[in-house]
C-alpha cells in the first residue's frame, strides 16, 4: 500500500535558521516574527534510515482500508467535521473523510486525493494497518529538505506551480483580507469543498530531494511527535506555548495556506484529541 | 481579574491579554465576546454558543470539552484560548 522512498540516515540542522526569520519579517506577509519562533533555534537532529510514503495516503487507499477493517473515523462516529466556509471554521454534519464537504461532496473523483478528515488516531489506526507508522517530526523535515536547509522541497525559490497552496488557485496573497475575499469567491461558486488536488500532480518539479511529492500544500500532515519547543529559552506565541506537551507536531501546510506556512521547517500543532479538518490528512513511515 | 490569552495572530496589534470576568466558564467566553465582538465567530457558533472544537485552559489544566459546562472560572485564573491547529 503506498509508494514508499528510502531515506537515508542523517545528520541535519532541524528548524529555522534565523536568516528565515530576517525573511520573514522583511516579507509582504500577514504574520509577526513571534509566531514563527517554535520552529527556532535549530538543533541537530540525527534521525536513521527509514521509509516514507511518496504520497500523501488518499481516499482510495482509505477507502480500502474501511472495507476491510469496518473501521469508523472520530468525525464518523461524532456525526460531523470541520469545514472552513465563508463565516470561518463550521462543525458540518455529515462531513467525513468519503464526504469532505458534507453529504452529496467527494465521489470517485477523488480517490486519489489524500484523505482529509482524519485525525491522529485514524492515522495511525490506518498505519497500524498497514504494517507502518507515522513519521516522527524529525524524518518528516529531512525527507521534505534532507540534510542541508531550503526553504521547500525543490529549493530557495518560491514556486508557485510547484505545490498546491491557496497561491495556486489566487495568485499571490499577501494578506488575510485578500485570501478570505478568494476563499469566499470560491465558497459561493463550489461551497466549502477542499481544494486538494491528486497526489503528485506537481511532481517532479515540486518533490523533496528523496522524490517525496507533496510536502509543500495539499495537505497538513499529522507526525508522531508530541508538540515541545526546540529550547526552553524559546519566546513564543502563548497559546502555541500551551500547545506544547499537549498537541502532535503536523507539517507541510495545505491547500489553504499562502508560501510562508508551507516551507519544510514550519510547524504547526494539532489537537490529537479527536479533532480533524477538510485540509488534514496524513503519510505513513516505516522502519528498514 | 481574571486574564484571558488568545493567540498573537487574532488581532493586528498582536495583542494577547485582555481582561474578563470569573464565573462558570461558558459565560466567562460569552462575556468576552460581548466585550470584544470581533472575536465573536472565533468563539461562538451562529447560536451564541461556545464553540467545542476550540479548546480552553483554565491556568495550566486543559479543560476536557464534556467538562466545559460544568468549569468555573476562579477570579486570579488565566483563560487560554487554544486553537485546535496553533501555530502556523
Amino acid at each position: 500500500m503506498g509508494e514508499m522512498r528510502r531515506v537515508p540516515g542523517g545528520v541535519f540542522q532541524q528548524g529555522t535558521p534565523e536568516w528565515v526569520l530576517d525573511w520573514l519579517d522583511d516579507a509582504d506577509q500577514p504574520l509577526p516574527r513571534l509566531w514563527f519562533a517554535d520552529e527556532t533555534p535549530q538543533f541537530t537532529a540525527v534521525v536513521a534510515p527509514f521509509r516514507i510514503d511518496r504520497f500523501p495516503v488518499t481516499v482510495g487507499e482509505y477507502a480500502r482500508f474501511v472495507r476491510d477493517t469496518g473501521y469508523r473515523t472520530e468525525a464518523e462516529r461524532r456525526g460531523f467535521g470541520l469545514v472552513y466556509t465563508e463565516h470561518g471554521w463550521v462543525e458540518r454534519d455529515g462531513v467525513t473523510w468519503y464526504a469532505p464537504g458534507g453529504p452529496g461532496t467527494g465521489g470517485t473523483e477523488f480517490a486519489d486525493h489524500p484523505v482529509v478528515h482524519v485525525s491522529f488516531t485514524d492515522a495511525r489506526e490506518f498505519a497500524a494497518w498497514c504494517d507502518k507508522r507515522l513519521p516522527t517530526e524529525a524524518e518528516w523535515e529531512f525527507a521534505a529538505r534532507g540534510p542541508d536547509f531550503r526553504i521547500w522541497p525543490w529549493g530557495d525559490e518560491w514556486d508557485a506551480g510547484a505545490a498546491n497552496t491557496a497561491e495556486l488557485h489566487a495568485g499571490p496573497l499577501t494578506s488575510l483580507a485578500a485570501w478570505q475575499q478568494w476563499w469566499r469567491v470560491e465558497c459561493a461558486r463550489r461551497g466549502p469543498v477542499p481544494r486538494t488536488s491528486p497526489v503528485g500532480a506537481f511532481s517532479e518539479r515540486g518533490d523533496s530531494p528523496f522524490g517525496c511529492a507533496d510536502m509543500a500544500g495539499n495537505v497538513y500532515e499529522w507526525t508522531s511527535t508530541s508538540s515541545r519547543l526546540y529550547a526552553d529559552t524559546v519566546r513564543c506565541d502563548p497559546t502555541v506555548a500551551m500547545a506544547m506537551g499537549r498537541y502532535r507536531v503536523i507539517r507541510g501546510g495545505s491547500w489553504m495556506n499562502f508560501r510562508y506556512q508551507v516551507r519544510c521547517s514550519e510547524r504547526m500543532h494539532g489537537d490529537p484529541g479527536g479533532w480533524s479538518s477538510f485540509a488534514h490528512g496524513f503519510r505513513c513511515a516505516a522502519d528498514l | 481579574m481574571v486574564r484571558i490569552v488568545v493567540p498573537t495572530v487574532w488581532t493586528p496589534q498582536g495583542r494577547t491579554d485582555f481582561e474578563g470576568s470569573p464565573g462558570p466558564l461558558d459565560e466567562v467566553v460569552r462575556d468576552f465576546v460581548a466585550r470584544h465582538p470581533e472575536f465573536g465567530r472565533r468563539l461562538l457558533d451562529a447560536d451564541g454558543a461556545p464553540l467545542r472544537y476550540v479548546n480552553i485552559c483554565i491556568d495550566d489544566d486543559l479543560i476536557p470539552r464534556h467538562l466545559r459546562t460544568a468549569a468555573t472560572v476562579g477570579p486570579d485564573a488565566v483563560v487560554t484560548i487554544l486553537s485546535p491547529m496553533a501555530g502556523g
